[in-house]
């Protein structure tokens, strides 16, 4: 076996880790050790997660390292989280969206009585400062690090790569095809902005209105991140569907329901896929349908997710029902 | 003194070396050359086959093709590397190629394809998205044939061929300086031969987006992420803790 299989070890090994964390996690938020065992099994034998992490794409990494901080939190373990958290952004960018709810979970309550600069105040607690001084050192110090041996070149692969990267090709995303035709009209930019404006809305107040319960927070802001993202490719669904069995325990969807769900998703997937599959392999010009493939994926997308958000029921909503 | 015998020693070498050259590519022997190309597939993802033939020689002929491509598609150097690795296929590129970008902000390049030992190559090209036109043909992209540099590891060097030198009637030969071999480590003299006999080059056609259809897909797509947008604040209102 030469060298170059040990990435794909690593990532299989990570594949596995995640597992035990999500058991780890699931029996701290109260589930049956043998329902977590079932949860976990839908994340290891997900023919996704297998595919992704044995072809070499290193998405299992970033969901260990996010399911370690979540854990580390729910624990109340925040110095480890930080430091986790750090080594997380580090890695891939996208987690630096988790910053918000996490930033709210561990702010005070605001309390009534009191003036509002007092409030504002009381926001900015100390579990929020230190976790910010230790998660921004530990990016900051690896970025330094890594700057040091690598020079320009690491930050041009990195980060600035992302602001000027021009990749118009074909993916699930829902603007594909009106980035691809518009690429370079004097009002491509303004669009750009158009397609942020709903993920930036959506992000913001789900951190507000979930920032109780952490995972399920975290969930939706990746599953919004990446329905509503400029590109979307079949490995940014394993950044959300690492959360998923988080999730499920508090769902009251039922079985028939949520499966009906599934199969909606699996057929918008395939909907895409076969004009995609024509475009590339067979030069048939189907970028009309591939349009019209994205955009009904992504009213599926919400649809799911509008379907999640009102059938959970959060930990203090399950305890309320047994007073 | 032993200096001395070195010298002549290497000075015989090279006497006979390149008294050898004139046998080492004759003019007879350099009509038999022919190259052929062929693209297969379909698709955005391409394969050029290649095949060179020359009649039995006496001594290991290298080939080197030297395929200049424009900027309509590109080739994979991780891709190449990795067949490099699993079936031996030695092809060096001569400047990096951004695999994402358009055609209209990439440039053309050239691929250097080494058949040591071997008369086939299969290099795999792929497309790139071009422009959107108003019209629903597809764009065609033309690739023209390649050049085809030969080489003897059995010849020392190709200076006593004069640069534009008649070898023939019909077949014109040239000496160029080329990578030797693909780990590009050094320069060796090789023998490009004008006027070859061969394919006129391939083309592949690619499908373009439709730009009269702009405000269409534009509208269409702002409308249904509003909706969808809407649709999830309603929902995230309704049942969020605030």
């Amino acid at each position: 076996m030469s060298w170059v299989h040990c990435g794909k070890l690593l990532f299989v090994g990570c594949d596995l880790l995640s597992a035990l964390l999500l058991f780890r996690l699931l029996v701290l938020r109260g589930s049956t050790r043998s329902s977590a065992r079932v949860l976990c099994g839908l994340w290891l034998f997900n023919p996704l997660t297998v595919a992704v992490s044995t072809r070499g794409s290193a998405e299992s990494l970033l969901a260990a390292l996010v399911l370690s901080s979540l854990l580390c939190l729910e624990s109340r373990r925040r110095l480890s989280a930080a430091l986790l958290f750090g080594l997380a952004v580090h890695m891939k960018i996208y987690p630096v969206t988790y910053a918000l709810p996490i930033a709210l979970s561990l702010t005070g309550a605001p309390a009534r009585g009191r003036g509002l600069i007092q409030n504002l105040i009381r926001c900015v607690s100390r579990d929020l400062l230190q976790f910010a001084a230790v998660s921004g050192s530990v990016f900051f110090a690896l970025n330094l690090i890594f700057y040091c041996m690598y020079g320009w070149d690491f930050l041009q692969e990195s980060y600035l790569y992302h602001l000027t990267r021009r990749d118009i090709r074909h993916n699930f995303s829902p603007y594909f095809y009106m980035l691809y035709v518009t690429a370079e009209h004097h009002w491509s930019g303004a669009l750009a902005l158009v397609c942020f404006l709903p993920q930036m809305l959506l992000l913001l107040l789900s951190s507000l209105a979930f920032r109780r319960d952490l995972p399920f927070c975290c969930f939706i802001h990746t599953a919004v991140f990446v329905s509503f993202n400029k590109v979307c490719t079949s490995q940014y669904f394993l950044w959300y569907l690492c959360l998923l069995p988080l999730v499920l325990p508090r769902l009251t969807l039922g079985l028939r329901r949520g499966l009906g769900l599934l199969l909606l998703w699996f057929v918008g997937q395939a909907l895409w896929l076969s004009p995609a599959y024509y475009l590339e392999f067979e030069g048939w010009n189907t970028f009309a349908l591939i349009w019209i493939a994205g955009l009904l994926f992504l009213l599926i997308n919400s649809l799911i997710l509008g379907q999640i958000i009102s059938h959970y029921r959060p930990a203090e909503a399950q305890l309320k029902k047994t007073d | 003194m032993a200096r001395f015998y070195l010298l002549a020693t290497v000075l015989c070498f090279i006497r006979r070396g390149s008294s050898k050259q004139a046998d080492c590519f004759p003019s007879e022997w350099l009509k038999s050359v022919s190259v052929s190309v062929k693209i297969s597939k379909a698709g955005f993802h391409r394969d050029l086959q290649y095949r060179v033939q020359w009649s039995s020689t006496d001594h290991d002929v290298q080939a080197l093709l030297v395929q200049k491509l424009p900027s309509g598609v590109y080739m994979d150097a991780y891709q190449l590397e990795t067949l490099r690795r699993d079936t031996g296929l030695e092809v060096l590129l001569d400047s990096e190629v951004d695999l994402e970008a358009p055609e209209y902000l990439s440039s053309g390049f050239t691929a250097l394809v080494f058949l040591s030992g071997t008369h086939e190559a299969v290099v795999p090209v792929h497309g790139r998205y071009h422009r959107p036109s108003d019209s629903s043909k597809p764009v065609k992209v033309d690739i023209e044939p390649p050049r085809v540099l030969l080489r003897s590891d059995q010849c020392e060097t190709l200076q006593t061929r004069a640069l534009g030198r008649t070898l023939g009637p019909g077949v014109r030969g040239v000496v160029v300086e080329a990578p030797c071999t693909v780990s590009n480590h050094s320069i060796c003299s090789w023998m490009q031969i004008l006027d070859l006999q061969g394919d006129a080059g391939v083309s592949l056609e690619l499908p373009v987006g439709d730009s009269s259809l702009v405000l269409t897909v534009c509208a269409g797509t702002v409308l249904t992420a509003v909706l969808s947008c809407v649709y999830l604040l309603r929902k995230i209102w309704k049942h969020g803790s605030f």
